[in-house]
C-alpha cells in the first residue's frame, strides 16, 4: 500500500507545519567563536524553565487559597524581580524568547 | 483512499506544492526526530540534537557516580569521604 | 567509505528485490542471528539538513515494510564498517528482538487536528473577565497586581488546556477500540490541537479507516490531516534508554 497523506485543509496545515518546522532539531553551534552564545542560550533556557515552574507553582497555591495576603505580596514582588532580571539577561545576551527552547531529542522540547 | 489526494483542484500548482511541502514535513518530523537512536563511539555521525541528550545523560550519570563515591545521596547532612 | 543503516528487520536473509538507497546504490541486509540491519555503502558525507536524502531514507523503509517488520533508524545513522554494525546488533539484540515481536504485522498512522486556538482562547479570556473573578484595583501594591495578572493568564491557560483535553478525548474515542498503541501530543502549537500516532494491527486496518470516516463526518469544522502507512517511527523503544549499562 502506498503512502497516503490526506487533508481537508491544506492551507491550514501548510501554515502550521511551517511553524513546526522551526521546532525541528536545532543545532547547538559548536563553532568555537559561537560557543559562548550557544552556552548562554542553554543556561538562560534552563533558568527560564525554573522561573516558569516557580511561577506556575505559585499560581497553584494562589488557586488553592493557601497563601496569606502578606505571602501573596512577597511572592508577587519576587516573581516580578525574577521576570525583570530575565528580561535584562536576555537583552545582555541578545537572545529572543523564541530562541529559548531546545529540542532534547527523546525528551521532547524543553518548553 | 488512493495516492496523494486533495479535495482542492489538482491543477492548482500552488496547492500541489503545498501538498508536497506538507508531506515532506511529515517525513522529516518522523525521520529526524523519531526512530531508533544509536549513539556511541562506533557511530560516526549524530544529529546535533542528540549531543544535548547525550550531554544530559552524562550529567545525570556523573551525579549518580558522585553519589556512589561519596557513599550517600547528595542532599541533607552527609559524611565527608576520608 | 562508510555504512548507512536504514533500519532493523526481522530477517537474516538476503534482500530479494533490488532496492536503491542513498547515492543510488543497492540496499543489502547485514544479518545477525535472526535479525538484520538494512544497509548501503555510503561514499559522500551527508548533512542532517539534506531533505532529499531523508526522502531516500524514507523510500527505502517504505519498500521494506511491505515484506518485513522494520524498526526504522533515525536519519543519518552511519557506521565506519560492517563489524561495527554487527557490534551494534549484538549490543541491542534483546531490545530489537522485543520490538520486532511487538511491532509484527502492525502499522503506524498519523492524525493531526487543527482547531481555532486563538478564537477559543479569546472566548475563555472574555468569559473570565466577565466573571470578574479577581479585579485589579488601583490600590493594589505592585506585587499583588503582578500576581493578579499572572493568575489570570494561568487560569485562562488552564481552561484552554482542559478544553483541548476534552476535545482530544472525543476524537481519540473514535479510534481507541481499533488500535494497539497510541501517542498523543497536545497543542504542539496553539492551533495544532492534536498530533496523534496510532499503531494499528493489520487485521484491524479497515476498522481503523472506518473509524476515521466516522470522525471525519463528526468533525464538522475541525481540520484534519491523515497520513500513513508509516514505518513505526513512534513506537520503537529508544534503545539508549533501556538496558543501559550506566
Amino acid at each position: 500500500m502506498s503512502k497516503i497523506v490526506e487533508t481537508n485543509a491544506i492551507d491550514a496545515f501548510f501554515e502550521e507545519t511551517e511553524k513546526l518546522q522551526k521546532a525541528l532539531p536545532k543545532k547547538i553551534d559548536a563553532n568555537p567563536q559561537n560557543v559562548e552564545a550557544g552556552l548562554a542560550k542553554l543556561v538562560l533556557t534552563l533558568i527560564e524553565l525554573i522561573r516558569k515552574l516557580m511561577e506556575k507553582q505559585a499560581m497553584r497555591r494562589v488557586e488553592a487559597g493557601s497563601l496569606s495576603e502578606e505571602e501573596i505580596e512577597r511572592i508577587g514582588e519576587t516573581l516580578m524581580k525574577l521576570e525583570n532580571k530575565m528580561k535584562e539577561l536576555k537583552g545582555v545576551f541578545g537572545v529572543k524568547d523564541e530562541e529559548l527552547n531546545i529540542n532534547l531529542g527523546p525528551l521532547g522540547d524543553l518548553m | 483512499m488512493g495516492a496523494v489526494n486533495s479535495i482542492q483542484d489538482r491543477n492548482s500548482s500552488s496547492s500541489f506544492l503545498k501538498e508536497n511541502r506538507v508531506t515532506l514535513l511529515e517525513v522529516l518530523d518522523r525521520a529526524l526526530t523519531k526512530g531508533v537512536v544509536i549513539s556511541g563511539d562506533i557511530v560516526i555521525s549524530l544529529a546535533d540534537v542528540d549531543l544535548i541528550y547525550v550531554g544530559l545523560k552524562l550529567l545525570v550519570s556523573s551525579v549518580e557516580t558522585m553519589e556512589r563515591l561519596r557513599g550517600a545521596p547528595m542532599s541533607g547532612n552527609r559524611e565527608e569521604p576520608t | 567509505m562508510a555504512i548507512y543503516v536504514y533500519g532493523i528487520i526481522d530477517s537474516n536473509d538476503k534482500i530479494d528485490a533490488f532496492v536503491t538507497g542513498l547515492d543510488g546504490v543497492g540496499v543489502y541486509n547485514i544479518p545477525y542471528r535472526d535479525i538484520g540491519a538494512l544497509a548501503s555503502d555510503l561514499d559522500t558525507p551527508v548533512r542532517d539538513t539534506d531533505e532529499e536524502r531523508v526522502l531516500e531514507h524514507e523510500t527505502v523503509l517504505e519498500k521494506m515494510i511491505e515484506c518485513f517488520t522494520v524498526l526504522p533508524m533515525r536519519f543519518l545513522t552511519v557506521f565506519n564498517e560492517k563489524n561495527n554494525v554487527i557490534s551494534m546488533l549484538n549490543e541491542h539484540y534483546n531490545d530489537f528482538r522485543e520490538d520486532l515481536d511487538r511491532l509484527h504485522d502492525k502499522t503506524e498512522f498519523g492524525i493531526k487536528v487543527i482547531w481555532p486556538g486563538a478564537v477559543i482562547r479569546e472566548k475563555i479570556a472574555n468569559a473570565y473577565s466577565k466573571a470578574q473573578v479577581s479585579v485589579p484595583s488601583p490600590d493594589d501594591s505592585p506585587g499583588k497586581s503582578f500576581v493578579k495578572k499572572k493568575f489570570e493568564t494561568y487560569k485562562i491557560n488552564k481552561e484552554f488546556e482542559e478544553e483541548a483535553d476534552r476535545r482530544i478525548a472525543v476524537i481519540d474515542n473514535f479510534f481507541n477500540r481499533n488500535v494497539c498503541e497510541k501517542k498523543l501530543e497536545r497543542l504542539k502549537t496553539e492551533n495544532m490541537l492534536l498530533n496523534a500516532s496510532y499503531l494499528v494491527d493489520n487485521e484491524k486496518q479497515n476498522d481503523f479507516k472506518k473509524a476515521f470516516e466516522e470522525m471525519r463526518a463528526f468533525a464538522g469544522d475541525l481540520k484534519y490531516l491523515f497520513s500513513g502507512p508509516w514505518p513505526p517511527y513512534n513506537f520503537v523503544t529508544k534503545t539508549n534508554t533501556r538496558h543501559d549499562r550506566e
